[in-house]
């Protein structure tokens, strides 16, 4: 299979997962709580002819099927509704200054948790069965095992309640009036600090232990004892072969661990009260605003089914052998 | 294999016997403790608020005077009878559905797969919270939510497994003698799987208790009961971490993570038994 026929598969079967997913988020959002109106106007002041007139201007009185195909065409045109806490259009909270504090906090530490797992990595192979190579393993299974937000409350206990090193949570500093535009820049990057670390050093256990495993793998490769035999240091066998060969299943490990990064930053954004989408999320559970949830549900399954697809295309790239398939 | 030979070499390795270990501890804490402590877990005022730990309490109080103590007993039940039974049942699920998906085939398979795939794509901590968020919170309700979406990655292997298995020449014998299909499942082809099986539940359990402390700390647990996760919720929102009481903070947290650890240990030490090629002789 040539590459643009399997990225063309590929994309079909993207667009399937979306309206799979899709359809769930319909089902969920309408089917199980009785219907939306139901949660807005529990209230018992509320007068039942109200409650069948609103029922009616939503559209909640015609056939499932029915709302079915509206409520498509809406998430098709990006027509995600009015959040019921901040009475603003759903797009536009998400859109903005929420999502490039998520993209700012994540984008960096996935950036650093590669760069050091890869060190990491690459010390520990050249090491095999040494201490190094065994406590950096403990290390890595240790930070795999903490529940992501705890370890943001131990370090705020420690470095900011403690140590004074750092502010508690929050972006920037609300109280106070920044002289220009690297003032504010270092105010934020101070915020951003202690969650950048926590969702670092949860990404890093992950990242060594994969690459460290794909090297020990290839290691036994007829490839390597050419390199080997032909009188190469070890080192170089290593940096030049080994490392390299290991860097396919790597980006595809990256891509499928995106969804899981995104939970991590759920965690860690309500610990340190960073104002982006993970804390959205949680205000948004908190306020019961089903919209402002529902909206965020579609978009986060958008974004992660185009990484998804971006990455499994660089894949195929960088390993023509998948293609075969 | 035989279950007294897979528990044999699970206490041959150092970290089998470590994670069994801790895991026995932490289940022993869960079943006797609640029996043991004098308090109740919603029995207030026994001590100051936020009182550091001592003799008489040695975990400390929270904010209304409970005994963390005995709080934490108490979530240690929640926090493992959740982890455990809604990793038996996604696995149960996974496997169930890998089994028939792999055997059978055709559209089954097709849509089953689509579904492992969009469910896999996105985070499942994001499903869970809108999940458990619709239900409402209580302790089934979180099992739930746990077991149906964490499913697919056993659904995924078991399915593998199956399409070799059944083109393996005992099971096309058992076809030929005229074996019917259920019973080609049952007696050749899902024992087979069972190592894998074993072996995936084991990580389900982890995920689970994972799952279980973010989703509490949300606020979507158990509100009869906090487990684990459910008292660090306490403490954030009470002001334990800005006002540094360690000890409201600390012993949920390592439970959690020992707890995660040791099921770890164990799947390592299983991985022995799960690909004979790595035991030592």
């Amino acid at each position: 299979m040539g590459l643009p026929r399997y990225a063309a598969a590929r994309a079909a079967q993207t667009l399937a997962s979306f309206f799979i997913l899709v359809s769930i988020a319909f089902f969920l959002f309408r089917v199980m709580p009785g219907d939306p109106t139901a949660f807005l106007l529990e209230s018992p002041r509320i007068h039942p002819l109200t409650r069948e007139l609103l029922r009616r201007r939503l559209g909640l009185d015609r056939p499932l099927h029915e709302q079915f195909f509206v409520y498509m065409a809406n998430v098709l045109t990006g027509e995600l509704g009015y959040s019921l806490y901040y009475g603003r259009p759903v797009v536009e909270i998400i859109f903005g200054r929420r999502m490039l504090n998520t993209l700012a906090l994540v984008g960096s530490s996935t950036a650093a948790a590669i760069a050091v797992g890869l060190a990491m990595a690459l010390l520990s192979i050249r090491r095999y069965g040494s201490r190094v190579d065994s406590s950096l393993t403990a290390f890595s299974l240790v930070t795999y095992s903490i529940p992501t937000f705890w370890l943001g409350m131990m370090l705020i206990m420690l470095f900011s309640v403690n140590l004074r090193l750092f502010p508690v949570g929050g972006t920037i500093t609300a109280t106070r009036a920044h002289e220009g535009f690297l003032d504010l820049l270092a105010d934020y990057l101070w915020h951003m600090t202690l969650p950048f670390v926590v969702l670092t050093l949860i990404q890093l256990g992950y990242n060594f232990l994969i690459v460290r495993n794909a090297m020990l793998s290839i290691l036994q490769e007829d490839f390597v004892y050419v390199a080997r035999a032909k009188g190469l240091s070890e080192s170089a066998v290593v940096r030049r072969h080994v490392f390299r060969a290991a860097m396919p299943p790597f980006v595809t490990i990256v891509g499928l661990q995106l969804a899981g990064i995104f939970s991590g930053a759920v965690m860690t954004e309500t610990v340190f009260s960073w104002e982006g989408l993970g804390r959205l999320m949680f205000e948004a559970v908190s306020t019961r605003d089903y919209p402002l949830l529902q909206g965020l549900f579609i978009l986060i399954l958008v974004a992660f089914l185009v990484a998804n697809y971006v990455v499994d295309l660089l894949y195929a790239y960088l390993d023509p052998r998948v293609r075969l398939r | 294999m035989r279950s007294p030979e897979a528990l044999r070499i699970l206490l041959r390795n150092p970290y089998g016997r470590l994670g069994l270990a801790v895991l026995a501890a932490l289940v022993a804490a869960a079943a006797v403790g609640p029996h043991a402590t004098p308090y109740g877990v919603w029995q207030y005022g026994v001590c100051r608020p936020f009182e550091p730990p001592s003799l008489s309490h040695p975990f400390g109080c929270d904010e209304i005077g409970r005994d963390l103590l005995t709080l934490f007993l108490y979530g240690a039940r929640v926090s493992l009878f959740v982890g455990f039974l809604a990793a038996a049942l996604s696995t149960l699920l996974g496997a169930l559905l890998g089994l028939l998906s792999g055997y059978f085939g055709g559209p089954l398979d097709v849509v089953l797969m689509r579904v492992v795939d969009a469910l896999l794509a996105i985070p499942s901590l994001v499903l869970m919270i809108i999940f458990a968020a619709i239900l409402g919170p209580g302790l089934f309700n979180i099992v739930l939510v746990i077991s149906i979406l964490s499913w697919p990655p056993v659904a995924r292997v078991v399915r593998s497994q199956v399409l070799s298995l059944k083109e393996y020449p005992h099971v096309e014998a058992a076809r030929a003698c005229g074996a019917g299909t259920a019973r080609i499942l049952a007696k050749h082809i899902a024992p087979a799987t069972l190592p894998l099986v074993v072996a995936n539940m084991v990580l389900q359990v982890s995920n689970a208790i994972i799952a279980e402390a973010a989703l509490s700390f949300l606020g979507l647990g158990d509100p009869r009961i906090p487990s684990w996760g459910g008292i660090l919720r306490f403490a954030f929102r009470m002001g334990a971490v800005s006002a540094g009481y360690w000890w409201y903070v600390v012993p949920p947290g390592l439970a959690i993570a020992l707890a995660v650890l040791s099921v770890t240990f164990v799947s390592y030490a299983l991985d022995e038994i799960v690909n004979p090629k790595l035991r030592r002789h």
